[in-house]
């Protein structure tokens, strides 16, 4: 039940099934090592809070990889090969049209979206986690959900 | 859209915006949702789900283990701390020199010639320590019980799912 919820949020994220496994499998661990932290609650709120940190925590090495291999490219002179389009390093998987348009969002307003879809939690409750004010995570899905209605039915 | 949080969201648009633009908006946010709805996400592969009920499994074990190391060495400090003390307060303990003091078995005993009444001082260090020793062993036993069937029972798991996950 959870676990496809979060490999949805992951695959939606990333568009790629071998880093949702891997990131799946991060997020039971972590599961495990954090449940003495768990105080009640809504248990989803608590379970999405921790996706939401392993993908960011992906996002910021992924970032720190990205300077590396920039740098190593500059000095010896690489034909770059990267993909920017896509946020799989390697994946060799067909996007499907959702996908592509999701991508085309930017990153903070994709993962609300996902975050919002998948984890079925409140606003109030997605604002919480978001640490950010009801009307701005409103806002901010409103804008991005319109825009992915006009690239998906344009 | 679905709405298994129960909320009223025009209601909620409502509280930021006038009634036609909330209106507008909601049809916006239920449009766009109905495309995710439509183009479902894969689901995990049951293997993968397989592996990560193993991992889990070992990862809870090792807390567990973990828990288990801490508390046991717990019980060796107290131990240990409660020998020396006995030393401390032992007979002769205001002529002992100052390296006595970490000692255990107070220096009066192997400091005498009187072998008669060492073996009695010694059957009386041994018998305290004994005691000791049952005291921390029943306590340990006594809190550990609820753990070692936990332990059990995690090592049942971790099997199934072994043998569920070749099975697979």
């Amino acid at each position: 039940m959870y676990s496809g919820r979060c490999y949805g949020y992951f695959y939606r994220l990333t568009g790629d099934r071998d880093l949702s496994d891997e990131l799946l499998s991060e997020l039971f661990i972590r599961l495990v090592e954090k449940i003495g932290s768990y105080k009640g609650g809504a248990f989803e709120s608590w379970l999405f809070k921790i996706a939401s940190n392993i993908f960011h925590d992906h996002l910021r090495g992924k970032q720190r990889r990205k300077k590396l291999l920039e740098a190593r490219r500059s000095q010896l002179e690489l034909e770059p090969d990267l993909n920017e389009s896509r946020l799989s390093d390697e994946g060799e998987e067909r996007l499907d049209k959702l996908q592509t348009h999701l991508n085309r969002l930017d990153a903070d307003t994709r993962d609300l979206i996902l975050l919002r879809f998948h984890s079925e939690l409140s606003f109030k409750e997605i604002a919480e986690l978001r640490s950010e004010p009801i009307g701005t995570a409103l806002s901010k899905l409103h804008r991005g959900l319109k825009k992915l209605r006009e690239l998906m039915e344009g | 859209m679905r709405d298994q949080a129960h909320e009223n969201l025009i209601e909620l648009l409502q509280r930021f915006m006038d009634e036609p633009t909330a209106r507008a908006a909601h049809e916006d946010i239920q449009a766009g949702e109905r495309f995710l709805e439509a183009y479902p996400a894969p689901t995990p592969d049951v293997r993968l789900i397989a592996t990560i009920k193993t991992q889990m499994a070992v990862a809870a074990l090792r807390r567990h283990r973990i828990a288990r190391l801490v508390h046991g060495s717990l019980a060796a400090a107290a131990a240990v701390i409660v020998l020396a003390l006995i030393g401390l307060l032992g007979p002769g303990s205001a002529n002992r020199s100052h390296m006595s003091y970490v000692a255990i078995i107070p220096p009066a005993i192997w400091e005498s010639d009187d072998i008669t009444a060492d073996d009695l001082d010694l059957a009386y260090f041994s018998s305290e320590i004994g005691q000791i020793e049952a005291q921390v062993q029943a306590l340990d036993a006594g809190e550990s019980e609820s753990g070692s069937g936990a332990l059990d029972e995690f090592e049942d798991e971790l099997m199934a799912i072994q043998a569920d996950f070749w099975k697979g």
